[in-house]
């Protein structure tokens, strides 16, 4: 598994060119640990254990140069605009401490999130069509698969959680879609020569940003702008708006932010604690470390694959929650009484 | 000097605030798992709903201690 990870770690005792293009270099026992932690982050290019697949492209914004786009790292280092620092990180030629304003370019945990979204498209589009055809016909294949997740997240996440039906109803399809792409995006760690893209802050960020708007659009379009705003107050007398207000205010963005780093934290500790596990033979360079580390990783990916599916289950259901308690108890009274 | 003595810190601090956010979210998730088990060998028929709103609560719990992870880990990379 050695010399074809890249350590964009902080260490910086690896140099760039030494772990980049040989695949053959030995890594001493101290670099064991920050070499095989460099594998949780993201890389500019695919691939599987040794064999390199594909190079990624780099793409570029910065306000001096505008956007440039390069095949590959060599290709950019050849352009003479940008070059790689000595911690990983893409800095400009005429300024080695400056970074480029905007880095778009396409990682490898954005081929795994994309992959994930191609297969939901087209599992989705496919068994779609098949209703669309003719709803009765008993179901088959991948239709029972997701039959049964769309009827366990209606039945077990939304309706218990959302109290106006309707509004669960028609919440659906972002909930059903939210679960199946996380749980793809975890399970995809778990094979090997895959990245989990929810162990990196921006996807789980991006995700809870989603969680952000439902949760207070769907507030804003049940119970009205006006009963939004008063429900700013917490339920507290209006004289105390001045402490309740920036309260819930903090408040409403706690909820986005702590999805946010428990998706991460959650993929990223079971990585991090697999990985020290195999380094540890590595590390001390013995073979009978393994008959000790061997079923414990086993035991570990296991509890892996239960994290994966809780996880998923709990980016969910706590987004499924806040927005039937954003709503309240709205659907009938909308008149805020003393609570 | 200075530089290595606010890193030792920074360093320390993150680790013993990590560790003790790690206790208080310990004894919070176990309370909560024991009266879970204690609620549901009482009622039987309810523990679908008990261990649902269970798994909630223990997000919660653990997303207080991640919080902690969090300020130990931006202590820890200063």
């Amino acid at each position: 598994m050695e010399g074809v990870l890249v350590n964009q770690g902080e260490s910086g005792n690896i140099h760039s060119e030494a772990t980049h293009n040989s695949h053959s270099s030995e890594i001493s026992p101290q670099q064991v640990f920050p070499t095989l932690l460099g594998t949780l982050g993201e890389h500019r290019e695919l691939t599987f254990f040794h064999y390199h697949i594909i190079d990624l492209p780099v793409i570029i914004y910065d306000k001096e140069y505008g956007f440039d786009i390069y095949s590959n790292i060599d290709k950019m280092k050849e352009g003479g605009k940008y070059t790689f620092s000595e911690t990983h990180k893409i800095v400009k030629v005429s300024n080695p401490n400056e970074t480029p304003t905007l880095d778009l370019s396409v990682t490898s945990l954005v081929c795994f999130q994309w992959l994930a979204m191609i297969i939901l498209l087209v599992a989705f589009f496919r068994v779609g069509r098949r209703y669309k055809k003719d709803p009765l016909k008993p179901p088959k294949g991948l239709q029972n698969l997701l039959e049964t997740i769309f009827i366990f997240v209606r039945d077990d996440i939304v309706l218990p959680n959302i109290s106006d039906r309707k509004a669960a109803l028609r919440l659906l399809p972002y909930f059903v879609t939210l679960f199946v792409f996380i749980l793809l995006m975890n399970l995809f760690g778990l094979i090997p020569g895959g990245h989990t893209a929810t162990g990196a802050l921006g996807t789980t960020a991006g995700l809870a940003l989603t969680a952000l708007f439902v949760i207070n659009g769907t507030a804003i379009r049940q119970i009205g702008f006006k009963n939004w705003l008063h429900h700013l107050l917490g339920g507290a007398p209006w004289y105390l708006f001045f402490i309740m207000v920036p309260i819930e205010i903090i408040s409403m963005f706690t909820k986005p932010f702590a999805l946010t780093v428990r998706l991460f934290a959650n993929m990223t500790a079971g990585h991090v604690i697999l990985l020290s596990l195999v380094g540890l033979i590595f590390y001390l360079k013995t073979i009978v470390m393994a008959a000790v580390v061997v079923p414990f990783s086993i035991f570990m990916y296991a509890l892996e694959l239960l994290v994966a599916f809780l996880q998923a289950f709990i980016f969910t259901i706590l987004t499924a929650v806040f927005t039937g308690l954003a709503i309240g108890e709205h659907g009938e009274h909308s008149e805020h009484s003393a609570h | 000097m200075d530089q290595n003595l606010a890193k030792f810190a920074a360093y320390l601090a993150a680790g013993i605030g990590a560790g003790i956010s790690v206790i208080g979210a310990g004894l919070g998730i176990g309370k909560l798992a024991s009266s879970a088990l204690e609620a549901s060998a009482r009622q039987p028929e309810a523990s679908g709903d008990i261990r649902t709103t269970m798994i909630i609560a223990a997000a919660l719990i653990e997303g207080i201690a991640l919080f902690s992870c969090v300020i130990a880990m931006l202590l820890a990379i200063k």
